[in-house]
């Protein structure tokens, strides 16, 4: 039998309940309730204020003919003058370049290592051989520049080890870490001892964080290793290289800085000169003042937040989180 | 090259020519390139005629030198160990403790050594704590240092530091503790031997606020040592040539031959480790900073705009190109005084100093050989030139928080300091305690024991905290002899470049456009660079800061000298 069933609502002895209203807490409730939580936050955020936040803020002597032997309140303002003359240096443009180039080379040949080399770990299954290996490549990110330059100008040095032993074969000797022409390369290699098994870290952060299963079921379908790698592994990795590239992209116009000034000597000013070591020479060694390295370190800072957000924007349209969820 | 036939001496009247003109360097006008940046100018200080210095009153010697020189390019000499008299009876008693920053090359000795105490007690119970800095970097982290106040009570300045200042007479009013009203007019009672020092070298330490007004001028520091002759030269492994058969070079084409005699690449021998700052004058370019007077053209010329800036440019290309300098030389980070010692290189570019030292660890059998300098060298027959600069060394300057009475305990410390060869307080703070640092030979010199060597002779500690009474040549009777025959030999072929006396700073655009310029010479001396390339280099300078200094030195030098 057919029943119609009513739709209006149920007789109910309970009357509807008002929505429910919260008082608003005081600062001083708010203050009493989160107070470890602030607690936390506190030495985070003092060291922003401190270490980011307020030297920040002497950015403003990129605008002024700072001395810092007057009061800072009689540092004439002097507009834009000393990005004119940091623009107008014709060692700026080459620094600049150089500062370009050596930041692709990173970003094409020693980003995607670092995820080449998460993924051999990665497929390593003896725990042992792994942890051997996981020692050697992480290493020597511990070792300082002056290390290993010194240990690159000892083994592949005019007078070092490799050199010495071509020329007792009869060959010639070598030119290699004093040549503008290959510098490249060495700071590749340099790059690839030092620091690619750093960068391998997060992306294996990344990799343990695929679900199992997925790969078992995905070879149980029939899929090889290297479907498995390019349908699970790595789309699974995506959002961190996305998030990784961005940063990358955003730290652009700092390559470092003792690398090249350490090697500067040795490869001349033309090969090694980037936009650090260019702040430094100009502004500390040939005397052109806080406010000349200011001015070209404010630029340095404003193209970098310019190229974040710029490539998160870019993530963002492409469907990716970036480095902040789009709300 | 120019030199001016006779110092001109300086007038008051001359002093506001002067002062004038570091005005209008300080105040980057016309100089400065960009318009509203007034803060990069040079600065222009004289170091004579002011009525503030302390009255000069003569300190009798207690001993005599054994060889009289002609100093101070040429000064006198001690052969023999005298029994030194002690300087200063009336001790001083101090209480405080300050802490002054000094330069150290290798390792710093250990504050707790005997060494320190002992001269504490000796100049009465003040004691100074020092802050050793890296020599290496020294003068280009003082910098920072000062600006933050972070070197303590004193810091001791080199001369060839100043350099690495933006501005060094605006840092020095600005951050160090003014002395004139405390040493100015008779101060012989209290400290007889800061007033026996020469009056230059105090004038030297003459510093003003604002360069437009000679009343601001002040004596900010207390002025090193007062010296003049060659500081640096070229050492040659003489026993190494000599084995070769080959002769002292005396000319820089005989230097060449030489070289290629001696060096053997595949066999990791060569002439030199590293050859850059010294050579120069081989090419007769000298003069202040680079600059020297042209009378015909009335204006300053560069050596990089003389065609003997190109001979120097191929002969160091030379010792390239033939292999005759070590490989990794680019690097500047060999150690040459090693490689020499090892027989591995035949010459070293250095401070005589050391040429006193090879040869004493020879004495001691702790090296083999003996190093002796180059005699000055010229190309293509032309005469050789010496440029030599009569002038305090440095100086150590006071922090400007301190009272008075805390320099005045400081300038008691000074005045033990400045007692000169043939007192107890110069044997002390030479050589240290007898038995501990040094012990005295069969002939009775003092000689350092390994102690004494580590502690006392190797760091500058308070050596050079102020300027002695007079200085001699001392020592190992024999280097001192071969030291004072040197002398002797190159006097007629000193030079003293223009603005004696006077402290002169080239805007900072111009000292930036030095920075790439040396980095160019590198790069053609080391073949990264073509010798062709030179025209272009200077062009480069000469558009970014060179001109500015040629105005700069050349205003400068017709205040001074007039145009003739």
């Amino acid at each position: 039998m057919a029943t119609l069933q009513s739709t209006a609502p149920p007789d109910t002895d309970d009357a509807p309940r008002p929505p429910v209203v919260r008082r608003k807490r005081t600062v001083v409730q708010r203050l009493r309730h989160d107070w470890p939580l602030l607690l936390l936050a506190l030495p985070v955020v003092a060291h922003l204020m401190v270490f980011h936040y307020w030297p920040s803020a002497w950015n403003i002597i990129a605008f002024m003919d700072y001395s810092p032997y007057r009061p800072f309140w009689e540092n004439p303002f002097v507009g834009f003058a000393w990005f004119a003359r940091v623009f107008n240096d014709p060692y700026f443009a080459p620094a600049l370049l150089n500062t370009l180039k050596f930041s692709v080379l990173n970003l094409l040949f020693m980003f995607p290592l670092s995820i080449v080399l998460a993924l051999a770990m990665n497929s390593i299954i003896s725990l042992k051989v792994r942890s051997t290996f996981q020692s050697v490549v992480y290493l020597p990110h511990f070792f300082s520049w002056v290390l290993v330059v010194t240990v690159f100008v000892q083994v592949l040095g005019a007078d070092g080890l490799v050199s010495n032993w071509i020329m007792g074969s009869g060959g010639e000797r070598l030119n290699f870490t004093s040549n503008p022409d290959t510098f490249l390369l060495l700071v590749w290699m340099q790059w690839a001892w030092k620091d690619a098994g750093w960068g391998m870290i997060i992306f294996l952060a990344a990799l343990a964080s695929i679900n199992p299963s997925l790969y078992e079921a995905a070879a149980s379908d029939g899929a090889g290793r290297w479907r498995r790698m390019w349908h699970i592994t790595l789309p699974g990795i995506r959002p961190v290289i996305i998030l990784l590239l961005i940063l990358q992209i955003g730290g652009i116009l700092t390559v470092g800085f003792e690398q090249y000034q350490l090697q500067r000597q040795a490869v001349g000013y033309q090969a090694t000169e980037v936009l650090d070591t260019y702040v430094y020479y100009q502004s500390i060694i040939g005397n052109q003042g806080e406010s000349f390295g200011t001015a070209a370190g404010l630029f340095k800072g404003v193209i970098g937040l310019i190229l974040i957000l710029v490539s998160n924007n870019i993530a963002h349209r492409l469907g990716e989180q970036g480095i902040y969820q789009k709300s | 090259m120019a030199t001016p036939s006779e110092s001109a001496p300086f007038k008051r009247r001359s002093l506001f020519k002067v002062a004038g003109l570091g005005a209008a360097g300080a105040a980057g006008l016309p100089l400065a390139a960009c318009a509203g940046i007034e803060s990069d100018g040079g600065s222009t200080q004289e170091s004579e005629g002011f009525d503030f210095l302390p009255d000069h009153e003569e300190w009798p010697l207690p001993v005599q030198p054994d060889l009289v020189g002609e100093p101070p390019h040429h000064p006198s000499a001690f052969t023999s160990y005298p029994d030194p008299a002690q300087a200063v009876t009336d001790l001083p008693s101090g209480t405080g403790t300050y802490e002054i920053t000094v330069p150290c090359w290798g390792a710093a000795p250990a504050q707790d050594d005997p060494y320190f105490a002992t001269l504490a007690d000796s100049w009465g119970g003040t004691v100074l704590k020092l802050r050793q800095g890296d020599g290496m970097t020294y003068g280009d982290t003082a910098v920072q240092w000062i600006k933050a106040d972070e070197y303590g009570d004193g810091i001791a300045l080199f001369n060839w530091m100043t350099g690495s200042f933006g501005n060094f007479r605006e840092t020095v009013v600005n951050s160090f503790y003014d002395l004139s009203e405390i040493v100015e007019g008779d101060i012989a009672d209290r400290w007889p031997l800061l007033a026996a020092i020469p009056s230059a070298a105090w004038g030297q330490a003459v510093f003003s606020k604002d360069p437009d007004d000679p009343e601001t001028a002040g004596i900010y520091g207390i002025p090193m040592n007062y010296s003049g002759g060659q500081g640096n030269g070229i050492l040659a492994r003489t026993d190494l040539l000599e084995a070769e058969g080959l002769a002292m070079p005396t000319t820089v084409e005989e230097l060449l031959e030489v070289c290629r005699a001696w060096s053997d690449d595949a066999n990791g021998r060569w002439a030199f480790a590293g050859l850059d700052w010294f050579l120069g004058q081989w090419f007769g370019l000298g003069g202040i900073d680079g600059w020297n007077w042209d009378p015909e053209q009335k204006k300053m010329i560069n050596n990089i705009e003389l065609p003997e800036f190109t001979e120097l440019m191929e002969f160091r290309r030379t010792l390239w190109d033939e292999k005759l300098i070590h490989p990794d030389a680019p690097t500047g980070t060999l150690d040459a005084a090693a490689m020499q010692m090892a027989g591995q290189v035949m010459f070293t570019q250095d401070n005589l100093v050391r040429w006193n030292d090879y040869n004493l660890l020879v004495k001691k059998g702790e090296a083999e050989g003996a190093v002796a300098p180059l005699p000055p060298l010229a190309a293509k027959g032309r005469t050789p030139i010496v440029p030599v600069s009569a002038g305090i060394g440095g100086w150590t300057f006071l922090n400007k928080g301190l009272s008075k009475e805390q320099v005045e305990e400081i300038l008691d410390v000074a005045n033990w300091t400045a007692a000169p060869y043939g007192t107890t307080e110069w044997e002390l703070l030479n050589y240290g305690v007898e038995g501990t640092h040094f012990e005295m030979d069969a002939d009775g010199n003092p000689a350092y024991t390994a102690v004494g060597s580590e502690v006392v002779q190797n760091p500058v500690n308070l050596k050079a905290f102020a300027c002695q009474v007079d200085t001699f040549l001392t020592g190992d009777p024999d280097m001192v002899a071969a030291r004072f025959e040197y002398n002797a030999s190159i006097k007629e072929y000193f030079v003293e470049p223009p603005f004696q006396g006077i402290r002169i700073e080239a805007p900072a655009e111009a000292k930036a456009a030095g920075t790439t310029l040396w980095d160019q010479q590198q790069d053609v001396a080391y073949g990264r660079a073509e010798l062709s390339s030179i025209p272009e280099m200077v062009e480069t300078y000469m558009k970014n800061g060179g001109e500015v200094a040629r105005e700069y030195y050349t205003e400068a030098y017709k205040n001074v000298y007039g145009d003739e």
